[in-house]
């Protein structure tokens, strides 16, 4: 009897119960809750789905030694993470990403590349507040990046720049993606007037097939010989838009759109999730971190919207820009595109900005790769 | 024509590949070295002896192996380089040491040559011919000092000693210079402590490649629409200023309707059916085993009202 008894207790206190902490629950109530969303509110349930369930695998409270953690090395979990540690998850989605991609509202109208460019100010804002409150140089980077809104990158410039806050940093960024449809619009009514937001521009014009082609070529050799270090986001990016464009390698573009993105995408989910372990995701910084998102974020959307209203002074009557597109400056493909184009409809019904808002929009993952590679050849 | 292009462009690619062994080779640098070693690094037989460090200047493996140390410019070969051994693997940015003990019967990294009595070192790569570095011994240095480049792999391939310098301590195997890894950041916070600096920089950047990328996409868009009305005008027979970029012919549009009427009138998408069946066999053993009737239920669908 007291031998059942000893080792029932020994069970028990290898049992998460017994190491249970006040961290744990908080990080599972935040997992139960992205999972809520991404299901009941359908936001970016794609990230959110692997991310939840991802927190609630890291939180399960564990003993020292029980090599199952993300951060005992030689784990499924540890390896698994290494994708994201040693930064090759991002890169694999930024091919898939660009294989999805048609840069056709872009090259139509390739002025709407420089609002893809403004709204990058939402990186090097962050980057200074960052700086302000307290953070070295380097982890302001990697929150700044936040502000670009485009998760892999995010993940990519944090794994280099201050591994420590990567968890932050993914979940805030992804996070703040997902709430785009929430943080955008307020933003976009303030500095708008309502003349300017049932503005109607010219239809994107027909691209022909070799300049789809020329796009991510002359796209990659011109953006990579000014950033070099970006090289592993603009490289695959553009790789990916190649295959998809060629027209002879359609297998190799749906396996890159298809099948491999989503097997990146749900091991990069599940692991930075798993990675918010509590004591290393909950501190005082974390909340730094997503008060410093949230502001990137908006930032970004008035530096878009606005350098839409100062281009417009030079634009000639019925070549102006409808400011509402302002905001898909950032990256977050096609969320924020969606946003200016719901907008749009709610002043104007018949006024369909959903293809012109694709322009900036990609144009902000092409800036957002850059204004990774300028910090990380600055700060790494 | 086009198969003495391709055999061209073969015949080019293997050049490219074959010479890239010899391109890695060539970023390997003569880094230091020290003649009178009295009271300075042992090698693993306890003796003190004359080394000379090499270090690899590239951000990839170099494999050493059949290169060549010498110090006579009359005999490129005189200390070949054993190959096989995964020691002459450099990795990136790593040094290796050679005991210049003329003993080289005790390993791969003691030479066939002592450095007291010898004016120059020449590192050959491993055809035998072209020489990637090579550095003149002086005779005026002291017990236990040594010559060595200011910073690792910078300066002169040629002899002529720029960028060398006598070193205040010896550091084989390791940095001639140290470079502190954290500087950059250090430096960053000490140069724009409040991020503006980083922002201008940055923003002006990410500027200046979106609008060099518009200006070409600009003007290959206006290439573009040139070819396209030229094009349309050859089909149709019009003037090319009376031609609308992205304007079909008249066929084409008549075809459109044509299809859409079709299409809505569903029973006369076929004037007369041409009663030719097309069996495409599928290869589906079906076993109960196999069967996702038996032992799955479809993926749920969330349905919205």
């Amino acid at each position: 009897m007291e031998n059942i008894l000893f080792n029932l207790k020994t069970f028990w206190q290898f049992t998460g119960f017994a190491n249970l902490q006040w961290g744990h629950l908080i990080m599972i109530i935040i997992g139960c809750f992205f999972i809520y969303l991404a299901i009941k509110k359908e936001w970016e349930p794609m990230l959110l789905v692997p991310i939840g369930f991802g927190i609630l695998i890291g939180n399960i409270p564990l003993f020292a030694g029980l090599s199952v953690g993300v951060y005992e090395e030689g784990s499924v979990l540890n390896i698994l993470y290494q994708g994201v540690q040693q930064g090759f998850y991002p890169p694999l989605i930024f091919m898939g990403i660009g294989a999805m991609t048609d840069f056709s509202a872009l090259i139509s109208n390739p002025k709407l590349l420089l609002i893809g460019a403004a709204a990058q100010f939402g990186i090097f804002g962050a980057y200074a507040i960052s700086l302000a409150v307290g953070f070295e140089p380097s982890q302001a980077g990697a929150i700044g990046i936040i502000g670009g809104a485009d998760g892999p990158t995010a993940i990519f410039l944090t794994s280099r720049l201050a591994p420590d806050l990567l968890g932050a940093v993914a979940v805030s960024a992804y996070s703040y993606m997902a709430l785009v449809p929430v943080i955008q619009p307020p933003i976009m009514r303030l500095l708008t007037t309502k003349k300017e937001r049932v503005i109607r521009m010219k239809p994107p014009r027909p691209v022909a097939p070799t300049e789809k082609i020329l796009f991510p070529i002359i796209g990659f050799l011109l953006t990579a010989f000014i950033v070099p270090s970006g090289i592993p986001l603009l490289g695959m990016l553009f790789f990916g838009n190649l295959i998809k464009e060629s027209g002879v390698t359609r297998r190799l573009a749906n396996t890159a759109s298809g099948p491999l993105i989503d097997v990146v995408t749900i091991l990069i989910g599940l692991t930075v999730g798993a990675s918010t372990q509590a004591d290393h995701f909950l501190r005082p910084d974390s909340v730094k971190i997503f008060i410093i998102g949230a502001l990137s974020f908006m930032i970004a959307t008035f530096a878009g919207v606005l350098f839409v209203k100062i281009f417009n002074i030079f634009l000639k009557e019925g070549n102006k820009i409808n400011p509402l597109i302002g905001n898909s400056g950032v990256s977050a493909v096609p969320d924020s595109a969606r946003v200016s184009h719901l907008i749009g409809l709610e002043y104007d019904k018949t006024n369909y900005l959903l293809m012109h808002a694709m322009g900036p929009n990609v144009a902000g993952v092409i800036g957002s790769a850059v204004a990774a590679g300028i910090l990380l050849g600055f700060l790494a | 024509m086009k198969r003495i292009i391709k055999i061209a462009l073969v015949v080019v690619g293997l050049g490219i590949a074959l010479s890239s062994t010899g391109q890695n080779q060539g970023s390997m640098r003569i880094n230091e070295y020290l003649v009178i070693n009295t009271d300075d690094f042992q090698d693993d037989f306890g003796q003190q002896n004359s080394w000379i460090e090499l270090f690899n200047s590239s951000y990839g493996t170099v494999d050493i192996g059949g290169c060549y140390l010498t110090d006579d410019p009359n005999n490129l070969k005189k200390y070949p380089i054993p190959g096989g051994d995964v020691l002459t693997a450099i990795k990136p940015r790593q040094h290796i040491l050679f005991w210049a003990d003329n003993q080289p019967y005790r390993g791969t990294f003691h030479i066939s040559f002592d450095l007291i009595n010898a004016d120059e070192i020449i590192l050959v790569k491993s055809d035998g011919t072209t020489i990637i570095d090579r550095i003149p011994v002086r005779k005026d240095l002291g017990p236990n000092v040594s010559f060595g480049r200011a910073e690792d792999g910078i300066g002169s391939t040629n002899g002529d000693g720029e960028g060398w310098q006598i070193m205040e301590r010896t550091t084989p195997s390791t940095n001639n210079l140290t470079i502190d890894k954290t500087l950059q950041s250090n430096r960053m916070k000490a140069l724009d402590p409040w991020g503006w600096i980083m922002a201008v920089l940055a923003m002006t950047v990410v500027f200046v490649a979106l609008i060099i990328l518009y200006v070409i996409f600009k003007y290959i868009g206006k290439f573009n629409i040139r070819q396209g009305k030229k094009r349309v005008a050859a089909q149709s027979g019009k003037d090319l200023s009376e031609v609308q970029y992205g304007e079909l012919p008249g066929e084409a549009y008549a075809a459109i309707a044509m299809a859409l009427h079709l299409y809505r009138l569903e029973s006369e998408t076929h004037d007369e059916e041409s009663f030719v069946m097309t069996l495409q066999h599928t290869d589906r053993s079906y076993s109960p085993w196999s069967s996702k009737i038996y032992g799955l239920r479809q993926i749920p669908q969330l349905k919205r009202k």
